[in-house]
């Protein structure tokens, strides 16, 4: 499932039905809550990031397989699984990654606003980097997109949508616990 | 007390079948040997069948060998497996993972291959080879393939091999029920290039005792009833089957505390099964998911491994997508087990490729129960007898005598 906008409005003095004072207030609002979902897992703070959810937020992580030429979904978790997911983690092996540097490099290309202004449809291209602890040597994990949707409701904004497109399906060497 | 060089490297106080030299996991000549002596010998799955569904379809496959291989379903819906590779000038002939095609043309100098294998088209021939060169002389190498056992598709680069049915015995007779009830369909395939030995996966999904790493199999299976008694089963040619229980989903805390209630067709709710075939492959079923592990050893110290998800044909949408979460969100690259036995390897690698100074490598356990390490036993006997070396001792020149 890819999600895109479906209309985009031409700037306009003030924003409709989300609640922010200015253009600016929600388009800061919108660019900051993507870059902060970043910088939470970077820093394994599970539970900042979850409050940049939405409670019907929907993750998932898909890439086409070439080989089976077909859509693949290797992860798929509604708000709760997600949180279940993030609290279990350090009791796998994960505290082996969460001894890794994980580092989510995020460019927003497109921002495109619907539903009389309270849902946001962001393409953002990603690429993650781990750094291990031992020696410092730093490898690229993953590139990607996000295909996210942000709610604008209250003035506030939560992601209630994140796709992870991969392009890269060979994750280095042991795949990834931590999501991203 | 921590050991001296002498007793680092002292033979065990086991029988010599109950531990390997770590040397057969790192050297070189050893793996150059195994290439010949063991992966141009016997059959291995390179695919499934429905990773080729229709006519035409062509699906790009490494052979265990490390040869590239094209398998081709023809137009009379027959599977076929060629080398990937151009009569030629030996360029690689199909280049995309999968497509179809009702030919195959080389992208170098065009010719063209039908998908039985023929040499159909050579561009100038006439005028290049006269009458020297004949198409009929210029097929694809084809190799022995067989689909069944499940649908997969089996290849041996030896024209001289036994039957499959041979080779596999009734190693897979625990699962047959559940591989022939209804058809298999792929869901998920994915690809790891690990840097370490192909066989120390191959141990990982052959012992048990390692249950005590993921901390999903603890909580679904470990201490769950049943576990203690089942049991590892030796069969002929190294294969090897594990005993099933039935799996407590419900104690996982990511499994929103639900037990599953969806089967695999012919086989018992949340069954737990497993079977490894020798030298590179494991069948792991785990209602309501499956899986298959195969190998392609790179180097002593690197193998891709590829692991293949399965659902049912025919499921409907949402049995289909119970399964993919299953199987996915604990076997693929961001499931929960997977990347801790691949960071257990790798782990074992590190600490053994420096040089030949490394401890013995046990696989002593002998409890009677499924953490008894027959499994690794039954297998380096099967590689000792392909290698004709012991594999606690596979040059002949590491006797230091175990401690009285
Ligand atoms: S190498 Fe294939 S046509 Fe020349
Ligand atoms: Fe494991």
């Amino acid at each position: 499932m890819t999600t895109t906008g479906t209309a985009t409005r031409e700037p306009r003095g003030e924003p409709t039905g989300s609640g922010f004072e200015s253009l600016a207030e929600r388009e800061k609002a919108v660019r900051e809550l993507v870059a902060r979902t970043c910088l939470t897992m970077d820093a394994y703070d599970f539970a900042g990031y979850l409050d940049l959810c939405h409670p019907d937020f929907r993750y998932t992580i898909t890439t086409y397989s070439p080989e089976l030429r077909k859509d693949i979904t290797w992860l798929d978790h509604d708000f709760a699984g997600m949180e279940t997911l993030l609290e279990v983690l350090p009791l796998h092996a994960s505290d082996h990654f969460l001894r890794l540097v994980m580092s989510r490099h995020l460019g927003v290309y497109t921002v495109a606003y619907s539903e009389n202004d309270t849902r946001a449809a962001v393409v953002s291209g990603l690429q993650v980097f781990n750094t291990a602890r031992d020696g410092g040597v730093t490898e690229l994990l993953a590139v990607a997109k996000y295909h996210d949707v942000v709610a604008l409701e209250g003035g506030e904004a939560k992601l209630l949508v994140r796709e992870v497109r991969l392009d890269t399906r060979m994750l280095g060497e042991t795949g990834s616990l931590i999501p991203f | 007390m921590s050991r001296n060089a002498t007793e680092w490297r002292r033979r065990p106080t086991l029988a010599p079948t109950h531990y390997v030299d770590p040397r057969i996991y790192t050297d070189r000549a050893l793996f150059e040997e195994e290439r010949e002596k063991i992966f141009k010998k016997v059959w291995s799955v390179v695919c499934h069948e429905s990773e080729a569904p229709n006519a035409g379809d062509y699906r790009r496959c490494r052979h265990m060998s490390g040869k590239e291989l094209l398998v081709v379903r023809g137009v009379d819906m027959k599977i076929r497996a060629f080398y990937n590779h151009c009569s030629h000038r030996g360029n690689l002939l199909a280049m995309e993972p999968s497509g179809n095609a009702r030919r195959i043309t080389c992208m170098f100098h065009q010719w063209s291959y039908d998908t039985r294998g023929n040499c159909v088209a050579i561009t100038r021939q006439k005028e290049g080879y006269q009458d020297r060169v004949s198409r009929k002389d210029m097929g694809l190498r084809e190799v022995r393939t067989e689909v069944g056992l499940g649908g997969f598709v089996w290849v041996n680069v030896d024209d001289g091999c036994g039957p499959l049915e041979e080779f596999v015995g009734d190693s897979l007779d625990y699962l047959k029920e559940e591989l022939s009830a209804k058809p298999l369909e792929i869901i998920s395939y994915h690809k790891a290039v690990v840097n370490s030995n192909y066989k120390l996966w191959y141990d990982t999904n052959s012992e048990l005792y390692h249950d005590f790493l993921h901390h999903h199999n603890r909580k679904i299976a470990l201490i769950q009833p049943g576990y203690w008694d089942r049991r590892v089963h030796v069969h002929d040619h190294g294969h090897v089957s594990v005993d099933s229980m039935e799996c407590r989903y419900d104690a996982y805390e990511g499994n929103d505390g639900r037990q599953r209630r969806l089967g695999w067709p012919g086989g018992e709710v949340a069954c737990h099964k497993l079977i490894d075939l020798f030298p590179t492959m494991t069948f792991i079923l785990r209602a309501p998911a499956f899986r298959l592990d195969t190998m392609v050893p790179l180097a002593p110290d690197k193998v891709a491994i590829e692991f293949r998800g399965f659902a049912v044909k025919g499921d409907s949408a949402e049995d289909r997508a119970a399964r993919v979460r299953d199987h996915n969100s604990i076997w693929g690259p961001f499931g929960r087990n997977l990347p801790e036995d691949e960071i257990a390897i790798v782990g074992q690698m590190m600490a053994m490729k420096g040089g030949d100074d490394s401890a013995y490598v046990l696989h002593g356990r002998e409890e009677p129960s499924i953490q008894n390490e027959i499994g690794m036993r039954h297998y380096y006997g099967e590689w000792s007898k392909w290698m004709e070396r012991g594999a606690s001792d596979p040059f002949g020149n590491r006797a230091i005598a175990a401690a009285e």
